[in-house]
């Protein structure tokens, strides 16, 4: 079993790298082992929006740089995790620009999920999927938007099992952990 | 004394994209009305500090901003994240002044269904609130690849002699019209310093086509580039899987 965190931060964020750590250690004492792509200090150039992992290099992106590396370790993991501070409700661009890269994990066609349309599946297994939101602050409306997309985003990704989580900068450590324990419970438990 | 407006393209596909298309068309109908508009691609203004001044000029002399751009991940591309962090930084370094603008957004989306764009909406409608714009309203498009081959104009034109029972019609000329009289409020109500009226947006929300056709006709067209340069066999690879 393996864990991959997808670090969106901006290079001066004063809790993300905590939250990280708090995962890890939590992993590591089920014997989960994985890594950290801290993506801010990554050269990712931007989806050009061609199609092409889909239809020339299916399944690769035609930019050869860092994002076909994440979109490899994005499949071949167990447990996906994205920690992001809330952009306007949404992700930041630091972890956009990786996820963006990351279509080719999916086919081009299109067939019906949950009465919608969505795209058929590439590979036979998803990873469970969590994500971990930061706020300066309350906000009831960037809070609510944030959930509904990480709802959206495991019908895109075909997560088996997902979970959303906000942490507040001024949480305590303790906070942090009670947190970070109940998205662990749920991503290796039951999701409705 | 002469209105401004700023428009900001967000598709890496320039002037083939959706966002182009549909976003120029509105920037047209302000034009009709006298209102002078400045376009910004963002993927070539972004790398330019240059161009990223005379883009928050721009803005901070319109009394109305477009934001058109793709849905990618259900929300916001990459690139329009930045776009959006460019702007509320230039905000509060007192760049842009506090004078009042209207934010008109339009999501262009993959899927036949115009309801994958609301999150992507909602993000615009913060983004427009953290910076103190008036939400004038959002333009969810579903299917948005249909503008990418046409403009309204043109697509217009092309249904403008089927009759109403013909499937082109229900399928093309239907939607495009409601849009094009959408967007026409839209620009009436924006130059006019007002929001747009929710009744308006409201008549978006409609799924065009069964769901099973539109999955039929964009499965072919895969296969049909596929078949053009020799990958179908290849399409259902698994490059990354664990070995
Ligand atoms: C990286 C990527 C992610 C996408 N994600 C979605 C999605 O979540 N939902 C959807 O309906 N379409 C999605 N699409 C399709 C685009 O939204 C669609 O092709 C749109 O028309 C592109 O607009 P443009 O022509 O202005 O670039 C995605 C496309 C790309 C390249």
């Amino acid at each position: 079993m393996s864990y991959l965190i997808l670090n969106g931060m901006q290079s001066n964020d004063s809790i993300i790298p905590k939250i990280n750590k708090f995962i890890a250690e939590k992993l590591q004492e089920h014997d989960i082992k994985g890594e950290i792509l801290n993506l801010h200090e990554k050269d990712i150039k931007p989806c050009l929006g061609c199609f092409k992992c889909w239809v020339e290099t299916p399944g690769i992106c035609i930019i050869d740089d860092f994002g076909r590396e994440v979109a490899e370790k994005m499949i071949q993991s167990d447990y996906l995790f994205y920690i992001t501070p809330i952009k306007y409700g949404g992700y930041s661009s630091e972890l956009k620009k990786a996820l963006d890269r990351s279509i080719g994990l999916l086919m081009p066609f299109f067939r019906i999920f949950h009465d919608e349309i969505h795209h058929e599946t590439r590979y036979d297994k998803y990873p469970n999927f969590s994500v971990i939101g930061t706020l300066d602050e309350p906000n009831k409306e960037q809070e609510e938007i944030f959930t509904n997309l990480v709802k959206r985003n495991s019908l895109n990704n075909f997560a088996p099992k997902f979970t959303s989580q906000i942490i507040y900068t001024s949480d305590d450590e303790q906070t942090i952990k009670t947190k970070i324990d109940n998205s662990l419970r749920i991503m290796g438990e039951e999701n409705d | 004394m002469t209105k401004h407006a700023t428009f900001l393209m967000c598709s890496p596909r320039g002037e083939k994209s959706a966002s182009y298309s549909l976003g120029n068309y509105v920037s047209s109908l302000l034009e009709d009305r006298g209102i002078t508009v400045k376009s910004f691609h963002t993927y070539k203004t972004l790398k330019n500090s240059e161009k990223i001044e005379e883009m928050i000029a721009s803005i901070n002399e319109s009394s109305i901003i477009i934001l058109s751009s793709p849905l990618y991940i259900d929300s916001a591309p990459y690139m329009t994240i930045k776009l959006m962090d460019t702007v509320s930084t230039a905000k509060q370094e007192g760049k842009i002044n506090d004078d009042k603008r209207l934010l008109l957004a339009i999501s262009c989306a993959g899927y036949l269904e115009y309801y994958h764009n609301n999150i992507a909406l909602k993000i615009y409608k913060q983004f427009a609130k953290k910076n103190d714009f008036t939400w004038a309203g959002g333009f969810p498009i579903g299917a948005a690849g249909t503008f990418a081959m046409h403009t309204v104009p043109g697509l217009l034109e092309q249904v403008a002699q089927l009759p109403e029972d013909d499937v082109r019609y229900q399928i093309y000329g239907k939607p495009t019209k409601i849009l094009d009289s959408a967007f026409k409020t839209a620009v009436e109500k924006i130059s006019n310093g007002e929001v747009i009226p929710k009744e308006e947006l409201l008549k978006l929300e409609v799924v065009v086509m069964p769901l099973g056709s539109y999955i039929e006709g964009g499965n072919k067209n895969w296969i049909d580039w596929a078949e053009k340069i020799g990958t179908v066999e290849k399409l259902r690879d698994k490059p990354y899987e664990k070995k």
